[in-house]
């Protein structure tokens, strides 16, 4: 399959079984994919069972890694949510923390990246969209809809503002899952190609080569800010569900 | 590392590759046959993960946070405890330094004042003394000067009486002299 064409960009976003598994009758084999999202998660332990080993007023490198990062997920839920927000941090800080590790990890040549497929994006999406919207139903009742219709808005525009606000409502777990995966894909299949052109090129490959080298920081940035874009959009989608009055 | 993934990538696609329209399907994401399996995977992995950080790594990191937050507030209390002693210290210094100043200008004063006295006093004293010493010289040449008039009376008289007895016989007395010299 490699072989048939060494530079196909699509070709790192395959997925092979590495063990088969069925479960009545449903394939759900060990494969690339679920290889790296263990990667993710065993490199998350052991950020944070190095950095928690020796806790320490003053702490060493590692335990200042994972303070970071635990402060930076808090501060993001705190700014955005408030002190409500407190209960659903270990779900935000693992969201958080898998996806940076599955975007950067994918960044490393000959790896797999877990959030480059659309199933694995919109699944965390559709999930936060059920679990904010139950959220929001059961703290606030039927007083939730409210956020169809904010207020301030004359009636008569009602006819107009309700139906957007309801497909963009809808539009959310789209949006949120579309907006990483398609980010990854194609950050990952341009690199592929560059690097594909440095082969080609044979000599001349040195000038797509710089190019790949300047390519590669910003898909570095693209990997981190879009961690922080979805897990700040999870944020607020929660904060929506806690406090409907815009 | 990289040797190693390179060997699963290009070796594992041997064990067996998903449906075979994968090629046909296009893109990879689109095949729907993998996503139970993600699915699935992704469930386990990512509960391991909430599990692992709800139940380990957030309590002992909040509490350690917590614990660094209570030192810092802790050692700037103590910090701050220590500067108001410091500064009631220093207070104290300068209350002393005020009240022993003071102290010393009232000896200063007093001495002064003693010493004025005692001057005064020796002035006062001395002064009499001085009177004294006067009045009584006074009289010394009071009488000095009588006493030496009598005598140059006295020698005027026996003067006249010797050069007058070479001319006249009958010496005057002395008081007929006298008489005549006042």
């Amino acid at each position: 399959m490699a072989a048939d064409n060494p530079i196909d960009p699509i070709h790192q976003f395959e997925i092979s079984k590495i063990a088969e598994m069925q479960i009545a009758g449903i394939d759900i084999s060990f494969t690339n994919s679920s290889l790296f999202m263990v990667f993710a998660i065993a490199a998350t332990m052991i950020l944070f069972i190095l950095g928690l080993s020796k806790r320490s007023i003053i702490p060493n490198r590692m335990q200042m890694l994972s303070e970071l990062s635990y402060n930076f997920v808090a501060n993001m839920l705190r700014d955005q949510v408030g002190d409500q927000g407190r209960a659903y941090f270990p779900f935000i800080f693992s969201l958080f923390m898998f996806i940076f590790f599955c975007n950067f990890i994918g960044l490393i040549p000959y790896t797999f990246t877990v959030t480059s497929h659309l199933i694995v994006t919109f699944a965390f999406a559709g999930l936060i969209f059920l679990a904010v919207t139950i959220i929001g139903f059961m703290k606030n009742g039927l007083g939730y809809l409210r956020i169809f219709y904010p207020s301030g808005i004359p009636i008569f525009l009602a006819p107009l503002i309700v139906p957007i606000e309801i497909i963009s409502y809808l539009s959310k777990p789209i949006s949120l899952s579309v907006r990483l995966c398609a980010n990854m894909l194609a950050g990952h299949s341009i690199l592929k190609i560059f690097a594909g052109f440095i082969v080609m090129l044979g000599f001349l490959g040195f000038a797509p080569l710089i190019f790949l080298v300047v390519l590669y920081a910003l898909e570095t940035l693209i990997a981190a800010l879009q961690a922080y874009i979805f897990t700040i959009l999870t944020c607020i989608y929660l904060n929506d569900a806690l406090h409907p009055d815009h | 590392m990289k040797f190693f993934l390179k060997s699963f990538i290009f070796v594992l696609p041997l064990s067996g590759a998903f449906a075979e329209g994968q090629k046909s399907a296009g893109l990879p994401q689109m095949d729907i046959s993998t996503f139970p399996s993600q699915l699935f995977w992704l469930i386990i992995t990512f509960t391991a993960l909430y599990l692992f950080m709800w139940k380990f790594v957030i309590p002992r990191l909040g509490t350690t946070i917590e614990e660094r937050k209570d030192k810092i507030s802790n050692d700037i209390n103590d910090a701050e405890n220590l500067n108001s002693e410091a500064s009631k210290i220093l207070e104290n210094y300068e209350e002393k330094m005020n009240s022993a100043s003071l102290e010393s200008n009232e000896i200063v004063s007093n001495s002064k004042a003693t010493m004025n006295e005692y001057l005064d006093k020796l002035k006062k004293d001395n002064e009499i003394k001085i009177n004294a010493m006067i009045t009584k010289s006074e009289k010394k040449i009071h009488q000095q000067k009588q006493q030496s008039e009598q005598e140059i009376k006295k020698a005027t008289i026996d003067t006249i009486k010797s050069i007058v007895s070479k001319y006249v016989e009958t010496i005057p007395t002395d008081d007929e002299i006298s008489k005549k010299l006042n």
